[in-house]
């Protein structure tokens, strides 16, 4: 039981972040059409952002936390301007070839940049884990969760609580009707890529500390940020929320009752036995988004 | 016809006007003015080019050739943004709501590029008094309206904008036959409050009947044009789209 509860948390700290995984790139997906092969990378760009501006410039932690997510989103923003604006109206497979190119580039300059060797933050959290009766966890995993608890809520109030969010909906439903309206697609698709990446990024800023920064710390998140996606839903943020939670509690109590070197692989029994069984994902009502 | 409406001004102008989907042109040089305060109709078979006319009027689908003016702007290059914040809005084809959005939220979209947030919501109050059914579901998803209603939420969207002209595009396809006359009464009393219509319709009957002039489009060209009456009575379109 101790055992168990113990996975409990871990599956609450671990589902928050991949949620924000999952929802950046659903919102991305959902929105533009477009197949984010960046999205993993933006993870590595928050890791590694937090330990330069904390460990190489002596940033305070939460500063490098806030500055890893503005960074994210100028990084989205830029990707968005340079490399997809120019594809509008290309085919999806055009896109995801330009956005795999984009993906390989990034990762081969983490690597030229940071080098093969996995850099660690120090956070100001004590590192005595927190224990309540049979479960312990540490200060800076408590914060993780509340972190992307936090920025879970922020983006739910963004998109059914904001003009923006509004325009993006619509832009979801209907682009065409959309710009009808006065929407500028242009805008909205800049704005969606740029809360996307930031959200992958904030996930990478907030589990860097807790793992370690390595140049291709992004693929394995990318991958599970795809079955976290199809496991939601396409385009449904709640779906995604929900679906982090449950690839996590599948992680972790494979981990812990069948194999710890079976962890990473429960994701993809997850997008198979989904695309088996109910291809649109668990959530998807139709498609919506929101 | 409206009560003592100052002259005639000429408010919208295509010259030469040719759109393309790829090399395919869709609209091969047309010329059509519409004048303020009026009716126009634009009739013509499926495909003759209409629904691309009005795209191109409200910058969906920018010109291939030709120029476009406004109130004696050219405003050929605009986007649907620049149209639309000139004062043409656009009711487009199958009405296309939002269908996850709420009645309100669809409304509310309409007005997207308005600032006046206490004007916006008098608006509002007045399309739920000219549309009862709407305010009753101001809640609910625009998806679970039925096809009447949904009519009447795009009609009342376009009119958030607070447009100077309005572009129907089909108002009347697919929908239930006292639902097609309704709408048609309904944008007769728009063009009555002083609203400029260029309306694109299939029911060649109904639009002429109801118009200041029309304009009949036969595969991307301009065939006839005059008055809703002259074209009721010219033997090609009696023939042709009135059935006999």
């Amino acid at each position: 039981m101790g055992q168990f509860l113990q996975h409990l948390v871990n599956t609450l700290i671990l589902g928050g972040t991949y949620a924000l995984l999952g929802i950046g790139l659903t919102l991305i997906f959902g929105i533009m059409r477009v197949v984010n092969f960046t999205h993993g990378e933006l993870y590595a760009f928050g890791a590694y952002a937090v330990f330069a501006l904390s460990m190489l410039l002596g940033a305070n932690f939460f500063l490098a936390l806030v500055l890893a997510l503005l960074g994210g989103m100028a990084l989205g923003a830029l990707i968005e301007i340079v490399l997809l604006r120019p594809m509008r109206g290309a085919d999806i497979d055009t896109t995801m070839l330009v956005m795999i190119g984009a993906w390989i580039i990034m990762q081969n300059l983490e690597m030229l940049t940071w080098g093969g060797v996995a850099k660690a933050v120090v956070t100001p959290f004590p590192e005595v884990p927190l224990v309540i009766g049979s479960v312990s966890v540490s200060y800076l995993r408590v914060f993780v969760l509340v972190m992307a608890l936090v920025l879970i809520a922020a983006t739910y109030f963004l998109i059914n609580r904001t003009k923006l969010g509004k325009a993006m909906r619509a832009t979801f439903q209907d682009a065409d009707t959309a710009a009808l309206m006065g929407v500028s697609i242009n805008r909205i698709y800049t704005a969606t890529f740029a809360i996307g990446s930031g959200l992958a990024a904030a996930a990478g800023a907030l589990l860097g500390p807790v793992f370690l920064a390595f140049p291709t710390m992004g693929d394995l998140a990318a991958l599970k940020s795809f079955a976290i996606v199809i496991l939601g839903g396409l385009g449904s943020i709640t779906g995604a929320t929900i679906g982090g939670f449950i690839l996590a509690f599948v992680e972790e109590l494979g981990a812990g009752y069948v194999s710890s070197g079976y962890r990473d692989a429960m994701g993809f029994v997850i997008i198979i036995l989904v695309l088996m069984f109910r291809p649109t994902g668990l959530f998807a009502r139709a498609e919506r988004i929101g | 016809m409206g009560t003592g409406r100052v002259a005639f001004i000429t408010m919208l102008e295509l010259h030469n006007l040719v759109c393309r989907y790829g090399k395919i042109a869709a609209v091969k040089g047309i010329s059509l003015a519409v004048k303020r305060g009026q009716l126009v109709a634009l009739i013509g078979a499926n495909g003759a080019g209409k629904t691309t006319t009005l795209k191109s009027i409200s910058g969906l689908l920018p010109p291939a050739e030709g120029q476009i003016l406004f109130e004696g702007r050219d405003v050929t290059r605009g986007t649907a943004r620049d149209m639309l914040s000139l004062g043409i809005a656009h009711a487009p084809e199958g009405r296309r709501v939002f269908p996850q959005m709420t009645v309100e939220e669809n409304l509310e979209m309409g007005a997207y590029l308005r600032r006046d947030g206490r004007a916006i919501a008098q608006d509002m109050e007045r399309v739920f008094e000219q549309f009862p059914r709407l305010a009753e579901r101001r809640a609910q998803v625009a998806g679970t309206l039925s096809g009447g209603e949904q009519q009447m939420l795009a009609i009342g969207r376009a009119l958030m904008s607070r447009p100077k002209l309005l572009l129907f595009d089909e108002p009347s396809l697919g929908l239930a036959p006292n639902i097609v006359e309704r709408t048609f009464a309904i944008i007769q009393e728009i063009r009555t409050s002083g609203t400029t219509i260029l309306m694109v319709e299939q029911n060649a009957y109904a639009a002429l009947e109801m118009c200041d002039y029309a304009y009949l489009l036969e595969s991307g060209s301009l065939a006839l044009e005059g008055s809703g009456q002259q074209l009721l009575s010219n033997p090609h379109v009696r023939t042709a789209y009135l059935g006999g």
